[in-house]
């Protein structure tokens, strides 16, 4: 609450500046003309003087003139410039035409540097400030999703905070990275993406063909996310206040799962016939069909069975043993929810205040931001402060210099094991069989009270409570994820200064040193009370990660106007340094609870430090050339060195050739509706040095081995002196357009081949190491992408505008050390793509006993198959077929923008088409019958000698060879995602200006507002692979919001 | 700003060394090197490896014990071991599954016993230190096969032709096709024949050092395996020396700290303890793991009640009717961490006891009555006073000495190569107080069954051009 009150003062402040402002002020609005977009950073100046100012993010501006003033004049980069008399108006809005002669005066942020849009021969998209900001996202890399083509996105899944997963045209490597390198204000950037405020970007830009990132070398190959922050505007300060409030639920639902009544007579088949399928030691022949029966209706609530009996009868009165249903008068006591109990609604506060303006020589930007994300499950939530300071000063003609100053704080609850760890709520919560209660009762169903709080006491489901629980015994996660900690806090902090100077006219020279600290104490604390950690009084860790990175570089840029022939040389050296400082300790044996500190606990258990040392040089140089803003050309090449790799191979060439050609500048073009078209196309190599590990190249022992009191090394790899980056290879053909004054938009086509790829390459196992790091593979990706925006109606009151963009890509391995690799659901093999999945085939279910049956490949005289399929019943014999993959056939977005008069409202729909989902969470609750663990709905569905036509088994208790990894359990991955809507509504400006305010917004957002998937309770966006399981979900949030500038 | 732009960096500028690894050459600069990559080597023998259920030596002991008669397995529990109990883990030729782990924890006990060996000779230093590192880096090389060529084929005797393991005597890339059992033997007996001479005499700086004492006690149960009755018997009276039985106390204390009885064992403190992927993890019922979450591991009722009353090793499993939830009749309390509230315990790995049994049967195999009975009593006189073996002979004899195998070291990891070498069938006795059919799933199995070897894992048969599914064990 603190620092809500501090931003209000701050708030307060500004209000007072604004107050003590004497002047006649005239206010107003600048939209363009056509689709009536406001237009943010437009200047007004009152001609003739140097009076003046910049709109706002809404397009708002609010000027102070003399009383005798004639003339606004508003000058916009790629508008005509207008002048309009004040008169006694004291609001005057005003519509820009947009200025197709200035189109060349729209810039791009390149590699260490800026270029005009219509000079630009690369493939980039760009993402304003206005569509991050629609989104309440807490990491601007969930904002990306749907705005712009080349790009796949995971959703990030439900942990606050978290970060999504970007990859550019396609997966571009199979063991190192497949990340974007991230650049924020010029600088690699080491830090959180989540670490950066949204209110602060005025820009992001996707950089994915040759042209526009070869420049950065040898991290450039999986394309380059260049985030650019905020900066203050010359003219009169201003400020912007965002307060915004929201709540959140869940997004994908649980899956439909049985209920304790059903669950009892479905555990009492699956016993029965496991009896079934016995042989009776004592007879040598198989159990009766009676015994069995009497077996299971005995035992089903004992001790080898699922041991609670949730009824008002004993557990072995409860199945009618000649229908294997309830008997009658057999009432459930209690059923208690795991969700309900931990799963909740969360509230989600975000609050930003920024101020920024500038003087003649100088700008600034300050912003100070407050988040807190409270998660959908307890016991896990986000918080976060983070300040900007940007200062930019023109000390003279010739110098330049600038600094921008970032921190942020940011405090994680919850961090909770993935996987089926017991203390995962996810996996817990879904396969508690329902018959388990939270809370413990007695044989009546009655609460028990806790002797200690008079509480009602919770199950831990231990043999001295109500029984020892099959599932997850000595657990009860509302309890213990109360009592644990597993925390992450963070200081992260980034410092950018540069010094530039301008000398012999045309000559620029930069040097800019950039870097980031990055502090995390992550605290696992298990609590001595209950769970895993019991018997030992309590476990706790802390770990500490401190990473220092930094780069410098110095560029000379040589600018030349030679008639129509225009130049941009550049030069420069960079080096780029991290180290990374990890240390970590735990011990056990606390004395009293609550406490979580390391002395206190009696017992050492382990500790541990490491430094990560990563170093990169590079001297690169590139030429931009057009004559006439009608034939372009670009050419770069960097000269990279790595400490990853060893002395004699870690200099590698990258380069890039570009060329475009503006058609409609050409005189014969003199079709009207063509209002700008350029052709253009570009060529070249990048590198991908992030291989796993800083050291792979060196024969290494690990040390640690100790032996209790004895130092002990034991070999960890050997060398590979030959081993180096991964190349990239990249094709790119594309057309701009611009046509009827309505339509503009982009076609391109790729091709990517990453070559050299990095293979852990198999040694043979019993040689006691198992890989050995080389550079073995190829792999192509290749596809198209469009991206098309059309006015549809443009007038005063109305205007309507569609954003339309779809990529598709293909992933090809051209190349394998062996013949094929498995992993998991996958196989590499030559001609398929890195995610196809290559499991068993379900064949169906047998009729005649219900047993589940997979294809197998008769094999002929020669091992090899024939052809001819038959079924088996034993999955292990089942033979595997690929199955398709999880890359989706086309991704994109849709945005719908409307507006009519001061509301605006708009829709962003996310989507993704074909490609292949493997449900693991599914094939969890469809196990043949583990007692204690729950089962899906469509376990009903069964097969039963009544019901013999159906694809699922029968159950049957410990049945290993029928169930597992197959086609079973393989969806259709499509989605779509009604990703964003926000409904706005935006003072009058007079009305705003009345109470002294420059404009007001108020806004409704519902992010994440309608997932469709082809299976309910799939999260199928969760991953680039096709497969997750027990994730954080994902959630929605619906916001109200205030955007205030002063 | 010229000159800055031409100033490269210096050239150590990209050159970095990791802090938690040191290169090869480092290591085996000095003899001190050379040990410390001895202990290595000595601690992967008891680190916890990719999951709960692998622990290093003890947990394929537990393997060898849970496959054969006399262990029971409470409940399913959390279901680690199950499988093995039931004779379906040791058929998954999957990454991770237990062959595949099985078969990476020795052959990296290889690995770097044979790296040792190929970096002692141009390390710097004492030869005395040198040979003492090269006499423990043979016996834990030749330790690991023997219990390869056990795990992936049928004993020695009749099967000296049948493949074995890939054989390697140096650190390679270059795989190697299975080797016969005689091949894998022959190198063993080599092997340990060199250890033996070279420790000879040699100081032994920790527990978990092979000494000469503990090289011959893995050669006395290379030669029981082998049936070479006369080796076995010495080597194993050579190995005890005058180490007499352990007392009734220091029996039902645990196994967990070395006592007089031990030979060779691993120290585990509370830094290393692996805590739930841990022995006593899943044999402690106490302990708070698995062994208490359900697979309490228990004697089978037909084994416990031939241990008579007067036996201090019937206290190491809970009397009938006496038991708890959590501690149920019949479990084994034998295997105890030695204080409650942490997971510091320590893994025998031999002692004398075993040492006695093995002279003893192999004096009883070679008609020698009177002395296996003499030494076999020596060792159960001190479990129970009123033991008296002295009316034995033949084949009677043999068979006690058998049973009080089966009773005296319980646990510790003997049951399959004792199948094996035995030939016997597995015939697991059911009803109250045995072995639950629902739980077994496989009660008996003829003796030599396919079903008694682990299948080679996928990974190497795909990654080593020498071996193909063609060598695969049987089904």
């Amino acid at each position: 609450m603190k620092k809500v009150l501090l931003l209000n003062f701050l708030f307060l402040f500004a209000l007072l500046g604004q107050v003590m402002a004497q002047s006649r002020t005239v206010t107003g609005k600048v939209t363009a003309a056509g689709d009536g977009v406001p237009l943010p950073g437009v200047s007004v100046v009152v001609k003739g003087t140097t009076t003046g100012t910049a709109t706002n993010a809404d397009g708002s501006f609010s000027v102070n003139v003399p009383a005798d003033a004639g003339t606004l004049v508003f000058r916009y980069i790629g508008y005509v410039t207008k002048e309009v008399a004040v008169g006694s108006n004291s609001t005057v809005n005003v519509a820009l035409e947009l200025d197709n002669q200035q189109l060349s005066e729209v810039v791009i942020s390149v590699p260490y540097g800026t270029v005009a849009k219509t000079a630009f021969t690369g493939a980039e998209s760009t993402i304003t400030a206005r569509a991050i900001e629609k989104q309440q996202v807490t990491s601007v890399s969930r904002a990306i999703e749907g705005l712009v083509p080349g790009v796949q996105v995971t959703n990030g899944g439900g942990q606050p905070g978290s970060s999504a997963t970007i990859r550019v045209r396609g997966i571009g490597s199979v063991n190192a990275s497949s990340d974007p390198l991230y650049i924020v204000d010029g600088i690699a950037f080491d830090g959180t993406l989540s670490s950066i405020s949204n209110d602060d970007i005025a820009s992001i830009q996707v950089l994915k063909d040759a042209a526009a990132s070869a420049l950065y070398g040898a991290r450039a190959a999986n394309g380059v996310i260049m985030i650019t922050t905020k900066k203050g505007k010359k003219g009169k300060p201003t400020v912007a206040v965002n307060v915004r409030s929201g709540l959140s639920e869940r997004l994908v639902p649980e899956y439909d799962r049985v209920n304790s009544q059903e669950y009892y007579e479905l555990m009492w088949e699956a016993m029965r016939n496991n009896r079934l399928a016995a042989v009776n030691p004592a007879t040598k022949v198989p159990y009766t069909p009676d015994e069995a029966v009497a077996y299971a209706t005995e035992n089903i609530g004992g001790k080898n069975g699922l041991v609670y009996n949730p009824f008002n009868v004993p557990a072995n009165q409860v199945i009618n043993p000649a229908t294997g249903k309830l008997n009658p008068g057999v009432n459930l006591l209690y059923e208690d929810s795991w969700e309900d109990a931990l799963f909740r609604t969360a509230s989600r506060q975000d609050i930003n205040m920024n101020v920024s303006g500038g003087a003649d020589k100088s700008d600034y930007f300050l912003s100070l931001g407050y988040v807190n994300e409270k998660g959908i499950v307890k016991f896990s939530d986000y918080d976060r402060f983070n300040g900007r300071l940007k200062v930019n000063s023109d000390v003279t003609d010739w110098l330049k210099a600038g600094m921008n100053l970032s921190s942020t704080l940011s405090s994680t609850d919850g961090l909770f094991a993935d996987g089926t760890a017991t203390s995962n709520p996810f996996y817990y919560t879904r396969n508690m069989g329902p018959i388990y209660p939270v809370w413990q009762r007695d044989a009546s169903g009655n609460f028990v009270k806790d002797p200690v709080t008079g509480a009602n006491a919770l199950d831990w489901g231990k043999a001295t409570q109500m029984g020892a629980r099959p599932y997850a015994g000595n657990s009860n996660l509302l309890g213990s994820l109360d009592l644990d900690d597993r925390s992450l806090r963070r200081v992260e902090a980034t410092a950018n200064a540069f010094v530039e100077t301008k000398f012999l006219k045309d000559f620029t020279f930069r040097t800019t040193l950039g870097g980031n600290i990055y502090d995390a104490l992550t605290v696992t604390f298990q609590n001595s009370l209950f769970g895993d950690a019991d018997n030992v009084k309590g476990r706790g860790t802390k770990a500490n990660t401190r990473q220092i990175s930094y780069t410098f570089n110095q560029v000379l840029t040589y600018n030349k106007q030679i008639g129509s022939h225009n130049f941009t040389v550049l030069g420069g050296h960079e080096n780029y340094f991290l180290d990374s400082d990890f240390v970590t300790a735990t011990r056990s044996g606390y004395p009293f609870p609550g406490i979580s500190e390391l002395a206190p606990a009696a017992t050492a258990e382990g500790s541990n430090s490491y430094v990560n040392k990563h170093r990169l040089e590079g001297y690169f140089t590139s030429l931009n050339y057009d004559y006439n803003q009608k034939y372009l050309l670009s050419a770069s090449f960097r000269r990279d060195g790595s400490s990853r790799f060893y002395e004699d191979v870690r200099w590698g060439n990258f380069w890039s050739v570009g060329g475009g050609y503006r058609i409609s500048e050409e005189s014969f073009m003199t079709a009207d509706w063509i209002d700008d078209m350029k052709l253009r196309a570009s060529y070249g190599e990048q590198g991908n040095e992030a291989l796993p590990s800083y050291y792979a190249w060196q024969g290494l022992y690990s040390l640690g081995w100790n032996n209790v009191g004895r130092p002990g090394v034991i070999i960890s790899s050997l060398p590979n002196q030959e081993l180096q980056w991964e190349k990239n290879s990249n094709f790119n053909v594309g057309v701009d357009f611009s046509l009827f004054n309505k339509v503009e938009g982009t076609v391109e086509y790729f091709n990517k081949v990453s070559d050299n790829l990095l293979f852990a390459v198999p040694l043979p196992y019993s040689t006691g190491i198992t890989t050995r790091d080389e550079n073995a593979g190829s792999m192509k990706n290749y596809g198209f992408e469009v991206q098309l925006g059309y006015n549809a109606i443009r007038t005063a009151d109305f205007d309507w505008r569609i954003d339309v963009n779809m990529s598709r890509y293909k992933n090809e391995i051209t190349k394998l050390p062996q013949e094929e690799i498995i992993s998991g659901t996958k196989k590499l093999m030559v001609g398929r793509s890195i995610y196809d999945f290559f499991i068993r085939e379900y064949a169906g279910v047998d009729p005649n006993n219900g047993d589940a049956l997979y294809y197998k490949d008769v094999l002929g005289e020669d091992g090899k198959p024939t052809g001819e399929r038959i079924t088996t019943n034993n999955i292990n014999q089942g033979s595997q077929y690929y199955q398709g993959t999880a890359i989706p056939d086309l991704v994109g977005g849709v945005t719908n923008s409307l507006r009519f008069k001061n509301f605006d409202f708009s829709v962003l729909v996310t989507y993704s088409l074909g490609g292949k989902f493997y449900d693991g969470n599914y094939a969890t609750l469809m196990h043949p019958g583990s007692y204690g663990s729950a089962w899906h709905k469509d376990i009903l569905n069964r097969w039963t000698p009544e019901n013999r036509n159906t694809d699922v088994p029968r159950v049957q208790n410990a049945l290993a060879t029928q169930n597992g990894i197959s086609s079973r359990y393989l969806f259709d991955a499509t989605w779509a995602n009604v990703k964003n809507i926000n409904l706005g509504y935006t003072l009058p400006t007079n009305l705003a200006g009345k109470v002294g305010l420059n404009s007001v917004r108020a806004f409704l957002a519902v992010d994440n507002a309608y997932l469709y998937t082809t299976e309910k309770g799939m999260d199928p966006q969760r991953s680039f692979t096709g497969t997750s399981d027990f994730t954080y979900p994902p959630f929605r949030t619906y916001t109200f919001g205030l955007n205030v500038n002063i | 700003m010229a000159l800055m732009m031409l100033t490269s960096c210096e050239k150590e500028y990209l050159d970095t060394k990791p802090t938690d690894q040191v290169s090869i050459d480092t290591v085996f600069e000095t003899v001190d090197g050379a040990w410390v990559a001895l202990d290595g080597t000595y601690r992967s023998m008891y680190t916890s490896l990719t999951n709960h259920g692998n622990f290093g030596q003890k947990s394929y002991d537990l393997m060898s014990d849970l496959m054969g008669n006399d262990m029971v397995v409470h409940s399913a529990g959390y279901g680690w071991f199950n499988p093995e109990y039931q004779y379906t883990a040791i058929q998954s030729v999957n990454n991770d599954q237990r062959p595949h782990r099985t078969w990476f924890y020795y052959y990296r006990l290889i690995n770097n016993a044979n790296r040792i060996l190929d970096g002692l000779e141009t390390a710097v230093g004492l030869d005395a230190d040198k040979q003492n590192i090269r006499g423990q880096a043979l016996a834990i090389r030749a330790n690991s096969y023997f219990y390869l060529v056990n795990f992936w084929q049928h004993t020695y005797k009749g099967h000296e032709n049948a493949p074995g393991v890939p054989l390697y005597t140096k650190g390679t890339i270059e795989g190697a096709p299975r080797a016969s059992v005689q091949e894998i033997y022959n190198q063993i007996v080599a092997d340990l024949t060199e250890a033996e001479t070279l420790l000879d005499g040699k100081p032994r700086k920790h527990i978990s050092h092979i000494n000469a004492a503990t090289a011959k006690g893995i050669r006395a149960r290379v030669a029981l395996q082998m049936e070479d009755w006369a080796t076995a018997a010495i080597k194993a009276r050579e190995a005890r020396g005058t180490i007499a039985p352990m007392s009734a106390a220091n029996y039902q204390a645990g196994f967990s700290k070395p006592n007089s009885e031990w030979i060779w064992g691993l120290e585990v403190n509370t830094e290393q303890a692996t805590i739930y992927a841990s022995f006593y993890s899943h044999i402690d019922p106490y302990s708070g793991g698995y062994a208490t979450l359900g697979t309490q591991k228990k004697i089978t009722k037909e084994l416990y009640d031939l241990i008579p009353e007067t036996d201090i090793r019937k206290k190491v499993f809970v009397t009938p009717g006496t038991g708890t939830t959590t501690v149920p009749d019949y479990a084994a309390i034998k295997l105890r961490l030695p204080t409650a509230g942490n997971w510091m315990g320590d893994y025998i790995l031999m002692r004398a006891g075993e040492m006695y049994l093995i002279e003893a049967e192999a004096l009883a195999r070679q008609g020698d009555n009177a002395g296996a009975q003499a030494v076999l009593n020596t060792l159960i006189k001190a479990r129970n006073a009123a033991y008296d073996a002295s009316a034995l002979t033949g084949t009677d004899l043999i068979n006690e000495i058998l049973l009080q195998r089966r009773i005296e070291l319980w646990g510790e990891g003997f049951s399959l190569l004792d199948i094996k070498r035995l030939k016997l069938p597995i015939n697991r006795p059911t009803g109250p107080g045995n072995h639950d059919p629902g739980l077994a799933r496989i009660l008996t199995l003829p003796a030599e069954h396919p079903s008694f070897l682990l299948k080679i894992p996928l990974a190497e048969i795909t990654s080593n051009p020498a071996i193909s599914e063609a060598d695969q064990n049987p089904d």
